[in-house]
């Protein structure tokens, strides 16, 4: 595996923050009737994007999960983060060209598309990888979903037949212990996602979620794993979501108020503050450099706030000329 | 009487229903919260047995629903957004539709699958369908899309005491509609239409809320134009009867639905209205239909869904043409 060096920290640390930017951008968009349609803020889950995506070549396949609505995985792949702005401005700039508002298409970064029906990358991630492996070029596909995500039986299939015939697909399951008002100890017959991964003969491992560095180095070797052609793993990361389900849905347990301290307990585990933290005791960070960052990232989000508004609407008389290729 | 909206009107025949049948349950995610309030507050009335948070498992949710329907129960499956009936295609199109006929009528499947439908908040190709046309096209399910509260609860009602599979869409724009709820008890009748509007020169035929558009056009176009509007309020069984009734009035029927032109709705009521009313049209069925295209969000999915210029169009157009000799 790849030793990270220092400018790796910094990059990575600096993707942690626009993680945090953009999103904190798009939740601010939301409050203000700005956005088109739906935002799932990724607070929370910034290390596992920015982790697991860090020092994946660029053609390798990601699929993200919805949180962020693909933010710290493109972001982490290079991809410039305005196109989501813009995208849930509904600008033909975004990066769905407007027509959705939400869903991220990045194909030059390995980022095909994604669905609407949750769970339904497992299969289509078995794909990515068959077609890769068929190609040989030595690409993995790295799929992202949440607990809710892992329970539809698409999960099953997608396990069994990518072991099966040793597909380069490594899932990484975001655990935040929600899938939208629903409680994953009272739907999931097992503590930990990751022992599922033993009923498909594959590697299961579970990770601190909030550690980018403990993600990377699990994702890595993952990665290896699969380009070296022995196959599929899956990796748990234990998370949480700070905020609710979506914006502006109430944040509740079943029916109950989800509870304040757990919500603080894990905040004072913050991916961004504990990553800050350590590369300051390393001294990679100085008080100085963190601010720098700061304001840099503050600005990118400014201008991709500008670019998104003064880009174009997609031209609706194109639609019809899109439902089938040429 | 008493004002309810229409998620409320569709909660309140839930709870009555559950009240009176012990076999009635809720299952779906997120049910106890109810994200579009539908089930809100039956979990603190008949507790969480009888309204199920289950895994998200759109199989296994619709699959239970059919089994426990087969063995005795009736289930309100609740797919959450009608979209997702995709994904739980076998379970709802194969198994809940043909049970009972691919054994000779001995099991029968009393079940009603839920689901927030249709367009108007740009949610984009997986969360802005009304999959009508599908379910219509899938004999042994029935089909109910109700436009207002006072419907919404007597067809709730009727769907849940109903010995068939019924799917049920509700719109996400007629959420926040009011309107007065007597207190006593009543039931509408699947496959009754009602006469939303009376009129003498067009006739209009629509479901859920693009009979709210149909009524704005109509209200737009009275001082030129009588238009009679007919609220279907269920696809399967479908109210030929009222649509001839009217159409032999009128002579003229624009068709309004919110699903797909092709192979849709307004397809096979137009071909009914012309194998029984040919004779007494004075101008060719129009329909006013989604775009054939997947539903596009954001700012553009007003350009897929039927606005109201369009109905309105429709009906002068309809009011001003005829046959050529
Ligand atoms: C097939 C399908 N079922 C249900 C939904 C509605 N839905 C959207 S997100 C979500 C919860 C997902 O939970 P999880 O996978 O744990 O991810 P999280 O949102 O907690 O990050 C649900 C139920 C959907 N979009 N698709």
């Amino acid at each position: 595996m790849k030793k990270l060096g220092k400018q790796d920290l910094l990059l990575m640390y600096r993707n942690l923050v626009r993680t945090r930017k953009f999103d904190e951008l798009n939740i601010r968009m939301a409050t203000e009737g700005k956005l088109l349609t739906f935002y799932h803020s990724c607070q929370g889950h910034e290390a596992i994007g920015v982790g697991a995506c860090t020092g994946l070549r660029k053609d390798d396949y990601l699929y993200p999960h919805h949180r962020g609505h693909g933010l710290s995985y493109a972001i982490a792949k290079g991809v410039n983060p305005r196109e989501c702005i813009a995208e849930h401005l509904g600008r033909a700039t975004g990066w769905g060209g407007g027509i959705t508002g939400f869903h991220t298409c990045v194909p030059e970064f390995g980022i095909l598309g994604v669905g609407a029906t949750i769970g339904s990358g497992f299969v289509l991630s078995v794909g990515f990888a068959l077609a890769a492996k068929k190609r040989g070029e030595g690409q993995i596909t790295i799929m992202f979903t949440g607990d809710g995500g892992i329970q539809r039986g698409q999960f099953h299939e997608a396990a069994n037949m990518a072991s099966v015939w040793k597909l380069p697909v490594v899932w990484v399951v975001e655990n935040n212990q929600m899938a939208w008002f629903t409680p994953y100890r009272d739907t999931s017959a097992v503590e930990d996602i990751a022992t599922l991964a033993a009923s498909y003969n594959m590697p299961g491992e579970i990770v601190d979620g909030m550690d980018v560095l403990a993600v990377h180095t699990a994702v890595q070797k993952a990665v290896e794993r699969a380009r070296s052609g022995e196959g599929p793993s899956l990796i748990e990361c234990k998370t949480y979501r700070y905020r609710s389900h979506s914006e502006g849905r109430p944040d509740v347990s079943h029916y109950l108020p989800r509870s304040k301290e757990e919500i603080a307990k894990w905040k004072e585990r913050d991916p961004v503050k504990l990553f800050e933290e350590k590369l300051l005791k390393e001294k990679v960070l100085t008080k100085a450099l963190i601010q720098k960052i700061s304001q840099e990232c503050d600005a990118e989000a400014e201008e991709a706030e500008t670019f998104g508004f003064e880009s174009p609407f997609p031209d609706p008389s194109n639609l019809s000329k899109m439902v089938y290729a040429p | 009487m008493k004002e309810l909206s229409y998620w409320n009107a569709i909660s309140e025949a839930i709870a009555e229903e559950m009240k009176r049948d012990e076999t009635v349950f809720v299952i779906g995610e997120n049910v106890q919260e109810s994200p579009f309030l539908v089930t809100k507050g039956l979990v603190q009335q008949f507790g969480p047995d009888r309204v199920m948070d289950a895994p998200l498992s759109e199989l296994a949710i619709a699959g239970a629903t059919v089994g426990a329907a087969m063995a005795g129960y009736r289930p309100i499956c609740d797919l959450t957004f009608a979209d997702f009936i995709y994904c739980a295609a076998d379970e709802v199109l194969m198994k809940a539709a043909q049970q009972y006929f691919s054994h000779n009528a001995k099991v029968n499947v009393p079940c009603v699958f839920l689901g927030v439908a249709g367009a108007g908040f740009g949610n984009g190709p997986e969360h802005s369908r009304i999959p009508a046309a599908m379910v219509m096209n899938n004999p042994g399910l029935k089909l109910v899309m109700p436009s207002t509260p006072y419907d919404a609860k007597g067809l709730m009602k009727a769907a849940i005491r109903d010995n068939n599979p019924v799917c049920f869409f509700f719109h996400k724009k007629c959420m926040p509609m009011k309107q007065e709820i007597p207190d006593e008890e009543y039931i509408i009748p699947l496959g009754v239409a009602d006469v939303k509007r009376v009129g003498s020169d067009v006739t209009v035929v629509a479901t859920s809320y693009m009979v709210h558009l149909a009524l704005e056009a109509a209200k737009n176009l009275e001082d030129i134009i009588s238009v009679e509007v007919i609220d279907l309020r269920s696809l399967v069984p479908l109210d030929i009867d009222a649509i001839i009734t009217s159409v032999k009035k009128t002579g003229r029927v624009v068709v309004v639905d919110e699903d797909t032109e092709c192979c849709g709705v307004a397809a096979e009521i137009g071909q009914q209205i012309m194998e029984r009313a040919f004779d007494y049209l004075d101008a060719p069925v129009a329909r006013v239909c989604a775009a054939n295209m997947p539903i596009a969000g954001a700012a553009m999915e007003k350009y897929v869904i039927p606005q109201l210029a369009q109905v309105q169009n429709a009906i002068e157009a309809a009011a001003g043409s005829g046959f050529s000799a």
